[in-house]
C-alpha cells in the first residue's frame, strides 16, 4: 500500500513537469494549430540558465530562478519574433513542424556551445533531506515542483478565462480570420502565447532540474513527453494538458515500479496508442465543433510547381549522369560509402514523399519501417542463413502488413494526431529493437550481416552496391513519376487538401490512404534492408526515431511532392555533418540554423526554389488571372 | 416508365434543436433541370449534404434511379454517377485548374496504377485522352488559358466554373449544383445558363440551388421551394411565380427585385 502510494506520488511529481510542458504545447497549438517542437528547448534553457546563476555564480535560489525564467522568456520572444511568427503567415503545416524542430536543434546547439556536453546535477532548492508523510517519502524538491506547477496552472487559467487578453486568444483559436477582421492583432497575440509558452517551459525546466540529469540534448525528452501528454489529454484543451501530463507521469512510474523499467516507455506508448484509438481527439475535447461540409483547413498550401515533362526528364538524366560518374570522380572509399547511404536514405524519402508530399499524411514513423526491413532481413540472414533477396521480401511483407494495420487504425486521425500516432508507433519499434535483446542483439547491435546478393550475384564491393542502389532508384523514380502524374497521383493530391471533395468525386479516400501508407512503408523497408546489407551491422539508433525526423527534413528541404527533390535534401542533410565537422561544438548550432533558415525562406524546398528561379519571366508575363478571366467571360 | 433520377421521401435532419430539413419529399424526373430555391438557411445545402450522405439523415430515404442510397459511403454514391459541387467552391489547392478538372475523371480512369507506373501504352493513351477532354471542358467555360495556373488563384466565380467542369468530367447522370452562379456577373450568368441547358439536353439530370431568380425562371423545368426546412411548393416556374405561399415566405420582402 505504502509502496503504491510512493509510486503514485512519484508519478504525480513527474507528471506535473510533463503537464507544464503539455500546457505550453497546448497554448501554442490552440492559437496556431502547430505543434511547436521547440517547447522542450525552453525547459532545457531554463534549467541550464538557472544552474549557471545558482551554482556557477552562487546567486540565491529565488533570484536565480526568476532571472533564469526571465532570460528564457526573452529568448523565446526573440526566437518567436524572428522566426516562428513571421513564418506562420507563409508556411504550410509540415514546414512549420520542421521549422520548430529546427528551432529545437538551434537551442540544443546553443546549449552545447555555452554549457558543453557534460551532464549537470543541479542541487535541490532546499536541501537534500526528503520529507516524509505517513511513511511516504518525497524529495523536498517535490514540494517546489508541485507548488510551481499549481501556481503556473492557476495563473494561466486566470489569464485565459478572466482577462481581455485571454478572450482575444480564444477568439484567435476559434477563428483567426474573424478575429483579424474584428481588429485583434493575431500576430502579436501569437507572439505573446509563444513567449508565455517559453515562460511556462522555463519554469518547468527550473523546478525539475534537480530531479533530472541535464544534458544539452534533454530538450527532445521534454518535447516528446509533453507531446504525448498533450495528445492523451486532448490537443488545445487546458484541462486535458494537465490531466494528460499527470496521467502519463503516473502510468510511467507504475509501469516502471511493477512491470519492468526496460519496457516502461513501451507501455506508456502502448497506452497512448490505445487512448488515441479509443478517443481520437484525446480525453478532453476542446469545445469547438466544425462543420464538415465546409473546408476546415484554411491554412496555406504548398504552391504549385510546374516542371514541364521535358525539363523534368532533362534534369533527371543530368542527375543520373552525375550520380553515375561520381564514384569514378571521387574514387572508392569513405565518400563513396556515404554516397551509397545517401542514396539508400533517398529511397525511404521517396516513400515519404508519396505519403506526405502527395497524400498529405504527416508520418513521424518512417524510420520504424526502415527498422522492420533492416532487422527482418538482417536477422533472417544471420540466424537462418536466408538469402538476402528473400529476407528483403520478407521485410517488405511485414512492413506492408504493419503499415496497413497502422493506416486502418489511424484512419480517423488527421494532422497533428496522425503525426503523433505514427511517432508513437516509431518509438514503440525503437523500444522493441532495444529491448528484445535476444532477437535483435539489443543496444550492442546485430553483427555479421552478409552482403546483398541476387542468386549467384553478390554485391560485395562498395562500387557494386552503389550501382545496385542507383539502379533501384532509377526504376523507382520512373515508376513513381508514372503513377504520380496520372489518376492515382491526382487522387492522392486531392486527398491531401480536401477529403470531402475528393470523396464527392468518387475517390475512395480510405483505400488511397492505405495504398499510400503501404507504398511508403515498402520503400522505407527496402531502404532498411539495403542499409543492413550495405553496413553489415545494425544497431537500434541507426534506424530510430531521430532518423524519421531527419528524413522529413530531407524531404521538406528538397521539396515536397517533387520526387527528385528528396535527393537534394538527402545529400545536403548527410553532407552537412561532414562539412561542419571542423566546427566541433558549433556543429549542431550550424546545422540547426541552416535547416531553420532553409525551412523558413525556401518553403518550396531546394528543388522547388530552383525551378522557380528558372521561370521568373514566364511567371511575370502571365496575365493576372482575375482580370483576364473576367474579360474572357464577358 | 423509368425511375426518377432522384426520389426523396420523408427526409429529415436536425442540428441540436434546429430542424434544418423536416419531412421533405419530392422527386426529380430523369432528364429534367430542377431548381431548388428558398431563403437563406432554408436547408438547401443541407438537403444536398443529406442526399450525398455527407450527413446521415435522422429520417427518410433517398433513391437514385431506383437505387437506395441509405448508408452508402459518399465515394460510392459518386461512383454511381451522382456528382455535386459545393456552395463554397472547393477546388483542390496546390493543383492546377487542369489537374482539378482531371481529378473529376477518377471514376472513369480504367488504367490500373501499376499500368500507370510502368508507363504502359494503354495508360498513356487514356491519360492523353483525358487531358484533351479536360482542356476542352475548360475551353467551354472560357478558362482554357488558365489551365496551368493554380486553381485557387482564380477568382471565385471562375473557381466555381472549374468545380463545375470537374463534376462534368465525371460524366454524371445526376448533377447537384450548389449556387453555381455565385460570383458571376450578368453576362457570365447568361453563358452559364446556356451551358446548363446544353448539359441537360445531353441527357444529364440537373438539380440546382440558386438565388438568382432570373436564372432559375429562365432555365428550370421544375422548381422546388424550401422554407425553414419544409417543402412549401413545387411546380413549373410559372406556377411558382404565382404561388401565394412562395411569394409570402420567400419573394415577399424582396418582391421588387424579382422580375
Ligand atoms: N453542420 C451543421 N451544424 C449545425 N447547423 C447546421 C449545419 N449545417 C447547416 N446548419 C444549419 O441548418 C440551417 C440550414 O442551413 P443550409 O446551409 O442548409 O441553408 P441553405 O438553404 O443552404 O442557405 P444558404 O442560402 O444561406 O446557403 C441553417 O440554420 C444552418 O445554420
Ligand atoms: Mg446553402
Amino acid at each position: 500500500m505504502a509502496q503504491a502510494a510512493q509510486i503514485i506520488l512519484g508519478g504525480l511529481l513527474q507528471g506535473s513537469v510533463f503537464a507544464l510542458v503539455a500546457l505550453g504545447l497546448s497554448l501554442v497549438y490552440r492559437v496556431t494549430g502547430i505543434i511547436n517542437l521547440a517547447q522542450g528547448g525552453f525547459c532545457l534553457l531554463g534549467a541550464l540558465v538557472y544552474d549557471s546563476f545558482a551554482v556557477q555564480l552562487g546567486w540565491p535560489v529565488p533570484a536565480a530562478a526568476i532571472a533564469a525564467a526571465a532570460a528564457t522568456t526573452m529568448f523565446g520572444l526573440a526566437l518567436g519574433a524572428a522566426s516562428f511568427v513571421p513564418a506562420l503567415a507563409r508556411l504550410p503545416n509540415s514546414s512549420m513542424l520542421m521549422l520548430s524542430a529546427g528551432l529545437l536543434t538551434v537551442i540544443e546547439g546553443l546549449a552545447l556551445i555555452l554549457w558543453g556536453s557534460q551532464p549537470y546535477a543541479v542541487p535541490p532548492f532546499s536541501g537534500e533531506r526528503p520529507l516524509a508523510f505517513f511513511g511516504v517519502r518525497m524529495p523536498s524538491q517535490g514540494l517546489w515542483i508541485a507548488a510551481a506547477a499549481a501556481l503556473v496552472i492557476v495563473a494561466t487559467w486566470w489569464l485565459l478565462a478572466r482577462t481581455a487578453t485571454g478572450k482575444a486568444l480564444a477568439a484567435c483559436a476559434e477563428n483567426p480570420l474573424a478575429a483579424r477582421i474584428l481588429g485583434v492583432d493575431v500576430a502579436r497575440l501569437t507572439l505573446f502565447s509563444f513567449g508565455l509558452t517559453a515562460f511556462i517551459g522555463a519554469v518547468g525546466g527550473i523546478v525539475a532540474a534537480p530531479i533530472l540529469s541535464l544534458q544539452f540534448d534533454a530538450g527532445h525528452f521534454f518535447t516528446n513527453t509533453g507531446f504525448i501528454a498533450v495528445a492523451i489529454g486532448g490537443m488545445g484543451s487546458f484541462a486535458g494538458a494537465i490531466a494528460g501530463g499527470l496521467f502519463l507521469g503516473v502510468a510511467e512510474q507504475l509501469a516502471a515500479g511493477y512491470i519492468s523499467s526496460l519496457f516502461s516507455n513501451a507501455l506508456a506508448l502502448g497506452l497512448l496508442l490505445l487512448t488515441l484509438l479509443w478517443r481520437p481527439q484525446g480525453l478532453f475535447v476542446p469545445g469547438r465543433r466544425r462543420r464538415h461540409d465546409v473546408r476546415d483547413e484554411q491554412r496555406l498550401y504548398r504552391a504549385i510547381l510546374r516542371v514541364d515533362g521535358r525539363g523534368a526528364a532533362l534534369a533527371a538524366v543530368a542527375a543520373l549522369a552525375l550520380l553515375a560518374a561520381l564514384p569514378a570522380l571521387l574514387g572508392e572509399g569513405g565518400v563513396q560509402s556515404s554516397l551509397t547511404i545517401t542514396l539508400i536514405l533517398f529511397i525511404a524519402v521517396l516513400g515519404l514523399d508519396v505519403l506526405m508530399g502527395f497524400a498529405g499524411q504527416v508520418s513521424l514513423g518512417q524510420a520504424a519501417f526502415m527498422a522492420i526491413g533492416a532487422y527482418t532481413a538482417g536477422i533472417l540472414a544471420t540466424r537462418y542463413g536466408m538469402p538476402p533477396l528473400l529476407g528483403t521480401l520478407a521485410g517488405l511483407a511485414l512492413s506492408i502488413l504493419c503499415a496497413l494495420v497502422l493506416a486502418l487504425v489511424t484512419m480517423r486521425l488527421r494532422g497533428a494526431y496522425l503525426a503523433l500516432a505514427t511517432l508513437t508507433f516509431g518509438l514503440l519499434v525503437d523500444q522493441l529493437a532495444v529491448g528484445l535483446t535476444g532477437i535483435t542483439g539489443g543496444p550492442s547491435g546485430l553483427v555479421g550481416i552478409p552482403s546483398f546478393a541476387i542468386g549467384p550475384w553478390t554485391f560485395a564491393t562498395p562500387s557494386a552496391m552503389y550501382a545496385l542502389v542507383l539502379a533501384v532508384i532509377v526504376a523507382l523514380v520512373l515508376a513513381l513519376a508514372g503513377a504520380m502524374r496520372s489518376s492515382f497521383g491526382r487522387a492522392l493530391q486531392a486527398i491531401r487538401t480536401d477529403q470531402t471533395a475528393a470523396a464527392a468525386l468518387g475517390i475512395d479516400v480510405a483505400r488511397h490512404k492505405m495504398a499510400a501508407f503501404a507504398l511508403s512503408a515498402a520503400l522505407a523497408s527496402l531502404a532498411g534492408s539495403l542499409y543492413a546489407f550495405d553496413f553489415h551491422f545494425l544497431s537500434p539508433e541507426m534506424v530510430a526515431t531521430p532518423r524519421s525526423f531527419e528524413m522529413i527534413a530531407m524531404l521538406v528541404l528538397g521539396g515536397e511532392g517533387t520526387l527528385l527533390g528528396g535527393l537534394l535534401g538527402a545529400a545536403v542533410v548527410t553532407l552537412l555533418p561532414t562539412v561542419f565537422q571542423p566546427l566541433a561544438d558549433y556543429k549542431i548550432l550550424a546545422e540547426g540554423a541552416i535547416l531553420m533558415l532553409a525551412f523558413q525562406y525556401l518553403p518550396a524546398g531546394l528543388l522547388g526554389s530552383f525551378v522557380r528561379l528558372l521561370e521568373p519571366r514566364r511567371g511575370r508575363r502571365a496575365p493576372a488571372a482575375g482580370d483576364a478571366v473576367k474579360a474572357l467571360l464577358r | 416508365m423509368t425511375a426518377p433520377a432522384l426520389e426523396i421521401s420523408g427526409l429529415g435532419k436536425s442540428f441540436g434543436g434546429l430542424r434544418a430539413v423536416h419531412d421533405v419529399s419530392f422527386a426529380v424526373p430523369a432528364g429534367s433541370l430542377t431548381a431548388l430555391i428558398g431563403p437563406n438557411g432554408a436547408g438547401k445545402s443541407t438537403l444536398f449534404n443529406l442526399v450525398t450522405n455527407l450527413f446521415l439523415p435522422d429520417a427518410g430515404a433517398v433513391r437514385f434511379f431506383g437505387t437506395p442510397l441509405a448508408g452508402m459511403a459518399p465515394h460510392r454514391i459518386a461512383a454511381l454517377g451522382l456528382l455535386r459541387t459545393f456552395q463554397t467552391a472547393r477546388v483542390f489547392p496546390g493543383m492546377t485548374a487542369l489537374d482539378n478538372v482531371l481529378a473529376g475523371a477518377h471514376r472513369h480512369a480504367r488504367a490500373h496504377p501499376l499500368a500507370q507506373a510502368f508507363w504502359l501504352p494503354a495508360a498513356r493513351r487514356e491519360e492523353r485522352a483525358l487531358r484533351q477532354r479536360a482542356s476542352a471542358l475548360l475551353d467551354l467555360v472560357g478558362l482554357r488559358e488558365f489551365r496551368n495556373l493554380a486553381g485557387t488563384s482564380l477568382p471565385l466565380g471562375a473557381q466555381k466554373l472549374v468545380e463545375l467542369c470537374r463534376a462534368l468530367m465525371a460524366r454524371p447522370r445526376l448533377l447537384l449544383l450548389d449556387e453555381p452562379a455565385a460570383g458571376l456577373n450578368d453576362a457570365e450568368t447568361g453563358e452559364l445558363a446556356g451551358l446548363l441547358r446544353a448539359v441537360r439536353d445531353s441527357g444529364v439530370t440537373i438539380m440546382v440551388v440558386e438565388h438568382n431568380m432570373g436564372l432559375v425562371m429562365d432555365i428550370a423545368d421544375e422548381v422546388v421551394v424550401l422554407d425553414l426546412g419544409r417543402l412549401i411548393a413545387k411546380g413549373s416556374p410559372a406556377e411558382i411565380r404565382r404561388d401565394a405561399r412562395v411569394v409570402e415566405a420567400y419573394l415577399g420582402p424582396a418582391a421588387e427585385g424579382v422580375r
